[in-house]
């Protein structure tokens, strides 16, 4: 009894099933597909605005792949105050190299730093994804070292529908990336589940 | 003996500024130049002006270049309206502020948000020519044959964990702003510079209107 109870919770943690993930049937497809949605940032500037428990920011996001191969991240106002410059390293490392002090909290620089790290698609190990389908879409599902990160595509795997961070129990984040232009979206967007944070870049022209 | 260590101690100091701003020495008579800058701005009513904003990301070798125009009416009121390559609207009406992003509107008071009202604190101070009161900062005044630079230093908390320092170049002619350079603590600064100034132009009111 005991283990007929338990067995549905326990695979559900095995598989990182969530209740909204559980009509989910396991599916053969490429991986590699995702690579074409990796964003090959070389320098991009978006118009950005985030929107945080009913207060709201604006200003510019500078992209900005090194020689090294890490990807610069900073963040100012419009008026050029920086909030934050992140480095993302292709391992997966992550450097802060400065954050204002309002923002300087361990909880908001590692919700940002999971956040930005789901759409850079850096670091995802493929011997580790498992793929899964449902309502004609394919989910390519990345073990994190907390939770998972979904790649959504549909069935062609030509189009990148959506992107979730979620834990075992439910989503966290959904992203999306549009219109790519040269291989750079013009669009991202970034909303949270659990509270009202939400990102959206738009790309600037300079 | 005393007059000794003064002299030495004006040499060193203006050496110092040599090295630190090249072209520039120190002001000796730091009383005459607070009196023309306030005698200046007191019969500069208003300012209409164009800008253009670099911000110079030192270790990502990089300049985001921003344009648009910029007045300025007395009593402490200024509109800023970048134009490109983004649009951003920001007006400061004495202690109101409002700002538009894309379509996002948003009204703040300048009393209960520090940010809003540190910018608009400095602002007015750099159009009004009381720049060199303002208690937020320890300030050093500089100048050459044209023009003067003064360097405000914050002081106060908020502030220093802001800036490094904060420059105003004054055109000695008509002691009106050419450019105001903010130093970040990590390196990066940003210039905003002011084109095709014109002092005293009609300015309707209603230019800084918050509903």
């Amino acid at each position: 009894m005991i283990l007929t109870s338990c067995l549905p919770i326990a695979i559900g943690i095995l598989l990182g099933c969530s209740p909204s993930y559980k009509q989910m049937q396991s599916a053969v497809a490429d991986v590699h597909v995702l690579q074409k949605f990796k964003p090959a940032f070389t320098v991009a500037l978006y118009n950005t605005t985030v929107d945080v428990v009913g207060n709201h920011l604006s200003g510019l996001l500078l992209i900005k792949k090194m020689p090294d191969s890490s990807t610069r991240m900073v963040f100012s106002n419009e008026m050029g105050f920086s909030f934050f410059d992140f480095e993302f390293k292709p391992d997966g490392d992550f450097k802060v190299y400065s954050i204002m002090k309002k923002l300087n909290k361990k909880s908001v620089i590692k919700t940002l730093q999971h956040d930005f790290e789901l759409i850079l698609m850096n670091n995802l190990d493929n011997s580790k994804a498992v793929v899964k389908t449902n309502d004609g879409l394919t989910y390519f599902i990345f073990p994190q070292s907390k939770g998972y990160n979904y790649y959504i595509t549909n069935q062609t795997g030509d189009e990148l529908v959506r992107m979730e961070r979620a834990s075992s129990k439910k989503t966290i984040v959904e992203a999306v990336m549009k219109n790519y232009q040269n291989g750079v979206p013009d669009t991202i967007g970034i909303s949270h589940k659990t509270f009202e944070f939400n990102i959206g870049l738009k790309r600037i022209e300079r | 003996m005393r007059k000794t260590i003064f002299l030495m101690l004006v040499l060193v100091s203006g050496l110092f500024a040599k090295a630190q701003y090249p072209g520039y020495t120190a002001v000796t008579d730091l009383p005459k130049f607070k009196a023309s800058f306030a005698a200046a701005a007191q019969k500069t009513n208003s300012i209409k002006s164009d800008f253009v904003q670099d911000k110079n990301l030192s270790m990502l070798s990089e300049k985001i270049t921003s344009k648009g125009n910029f007045w300025f009416k007395k009593d402490s009121r200024v509109r800023m309206e970048y134009t490109q390559p983004f649009k951003y609207l920001m007006i400061l009406n004495k202690d109101k502020a409002y700002v538009k992003d894309g379509a996002k509107e948003s009204k703040v008071s300048t009393k209960s948000n520090k940010m809003f009202q540190q910018i608009n604190k400095i602002m007015i101070d750099c159009m009004q020519g009381t720049t060199l009161d303002n208690t937020d900062f320890k300030t050093r005044v500089f100048e050459n044959k044209t023009s003067a630079l003064v360097e405000l230093t914050p002081v106060a908390k908020g502030m220093k964990e802001m800036f490094k320092s904060i420059n105003v170049i004054v055109d000695k002619k008509d002691f009106s702003v050419t450019s105001i350079q903010m130093q970040e603590l990590s390196g990066d600064n940003t210039i905003m510079r002011f084109t095709n100034k014109e002092l005293n132009a009609a300015i309707p009111d209603t230019l800084f209107d918050i509903n």
